[in-house]
């Protein structure tokens, strides 16, 4: 029990690090009656020097993230620089057919080029990388985030930091492990063919690093079972399996896009 | 000044014609049925207006499709308001403009929507292509789409059929004015450069707005049938 506070408490404490607050920018100069925003966005407003300029951090998993389409074949660098090292090359599509994400973490101005700071759904997991603005369809914004703990068996749905689903899973066994690190859901599937996957099934960023083989190359799905049984425990080949209900529940409050943190 | 919008390209992948569409084409069957299901929604939001709006004129297929036109172009200037402001990249008066107006556009989504009901357009996707995310790319955007505002309303204006409909866009039309005289003051622009202005066509506007490419599609997150192939 002792270990699984720490745990916790690391997680919180790494939240609370990586997501502070920069100061809040000046306030109207003219004097008008306070508007209430229609959109509100708890993005905290974050900088980073990063050689010289500002980041602006875009994602927060306790409030708003944000994630974007890629518009064209693109390759990510491992600094915002067209001569920097090549960390990813991103294609338009998954391997499902839908169109391929990224998750957007912070950007950058140098020099009037806009460059985004992204999660990649590549391997190594964890792999982050800078791609071209101009090379990314516009902000889309999600409110949740989904928590995987593949010791306690369960995946936990946040809004706005705000539990709001909790459900048994199964994780993958100790020689096809569940990947920890921090991903995102890139899709939603239903109506396939396969009853393994139970109702439906989201795809996330999150790859086998054992079977790199696999078909497709080995995403990680969040998906139902047609095992209902064998829930909770470590049963897969690395994917998280919900009972149907669980997952059919799951998608109704959690949208495409949403960031994964599997610990 | 740098990198104004260039409003004579075409519209790159169709998706803002498919949203205009449902703007435009106001001879659809369906679209004259949104039209009387919204007969009592422009009714009770014309009521919001109080004294400048009467509740008790006729309303129109025409004048429904005039209010989702305006509609969509108050969901693109209020959502390049509100991007702007979250990402961080305005300072000073320019800051203090597009908090001010983007509450504006906000206010006005509200009571077009609420005046529409079920009529209603839906909010497209946006694309502002880094213009909310450089001060000096975002004050050029604005002052073009705050000129644009103020022509559109200008075109529509006389081709509304309803009294109390032409109240409230004109309500709004002002403020879209003082909008564009603001951005034109900061960036250093004549605020009013003409005794007279020329109004344009929804043709011509929809031109404008599709030249931008602010419209898109969302993307396509989900997919039915074949099967996965994640791990399992």
């Amino acid at each position: 029990m002792a270990a699984l506070a720490l745990l916790g408490l690391a997680f919180v404490v790494f939240v609370a690090v990586a997501y502070g607050r920069e100061p809040a920018v000046a306030g109207p100069e003219v004097m008008l009656p306070a508007i209430p925003a229609a959109a509100p966005d708890a993005v905290p407003q974050v900088t980073q020097a990063v050689s010289g300029t500002y980041s602006r951090r875009l994602s927060n998993p306790n409030g708003v993230s944000r994630f974007m389409a890629v518009l064209r074949e693109i390759e990510a660098r491992a600094r915002p620089a067209d001569d920097a090292r090549v960390v990813a090359r991103l294609g338009t599509r998954t391997p499902e057919g839908t169109t391929n994400v990224v998750l957007a973490l912070s950007r950058v101005d140098r020099s009037g080029r806009l460059w985004i700071k992204a999660r990649l759904p590549v391997l190594p997991n964890n792999t982050v990388g800078w791609i071209p603005r101009d090379a990314l369809g516009g902000y889309n914004a999600v409110n949740t985030h989904l928590v995987v703990s593949t010791r306690k068996f369960t995946a936990t749905l946040y809004r706005y930091g705000k539990q709001i689903f909790s459900a048994p899973v199964g994780v993958g066994q100790s020689r096809w492990p569940t990947p920890a690190g921090r991903y995102y859901i890139r899709n939603k599937l239903t109506r396939y063919s396969s009853p393994v996957y139970g109702p439906l099934a989201f795809g996330t960023s999150a790859r086998s690093a054992v079977l790199t083989d696999w078909p497709a190359g080995g995403f990680v799905g969040i998906h139902g079972t047609n095992q209902p049984g064998l829930i909770p425990g470590r049963i897969s080949h690395g994917c998280i399996r919900l009972r149907n209900a669980d997952i059919l529940r799951l998608a109704r409050l959690m949208p495409p896009g949403t960031p994964l943190t599997i610990f | 000044m740098s990198e104004p919008i260039t409003l004579d390209q075409v519209d790159s992948d169709g998706a803002i014609r498919e949203t205009m569409d449902a703007v435009a084409d106001d001879s659809r069957a369906g679209f004259l049925k949104k039209s009387m299901l919204a007969t009592g929604g422009i009714v009770g939001g014309a009521a919001i207006l109080g004294a400048m709006a009467s509740p008790a004129h006729a309303q129109t297929a025409n004048d429904v499709s005039i209010l989702n036109f305006a509609l969509t172009l108050e969901y693109l200037e209020a959502e390049f308001y509100t991007e702007a402001v979250n990402m961080g990249a305005l300072r000073g008066e320019v800051l203090a403009f597009a908090r001010v107006v983007g509450a504006h556009e906000r206010a006005h989504v509200s009571f077009l929507r609420k005046a529409l009901g079920s009529a209603a357009v839906g909010k497209p996707s946006f694309n502002f292509q880094g213009t909310t995310e450089n001060q000096a790319k975002f004050k050029a955007t604005a002052q073009v789409l705050e000129d644009t505002g103020v022509m559109a309303y200008a075109g529509q204006a006389p081709l509304i059929d309803t009294d109390a409909v032409l109240a409230a866009a004109l309500s709004v039309h002002s403020v879209e004015a003082r909008h564009a005289a603001w951005i034109r003051h900061i960036n250093g622009a004549p605020p009013a450069p003409t005794a007279f202005d020329k109004p344009k066509t929804k043709d011509q506007i929809l031109a404008a707005v599709a030249g931008t490419q602010f419209i898109t599609g969302a993307p396509a997150m989900t997919a039915a049938g074949g099967s996965p192939s994640f791990t399992g």
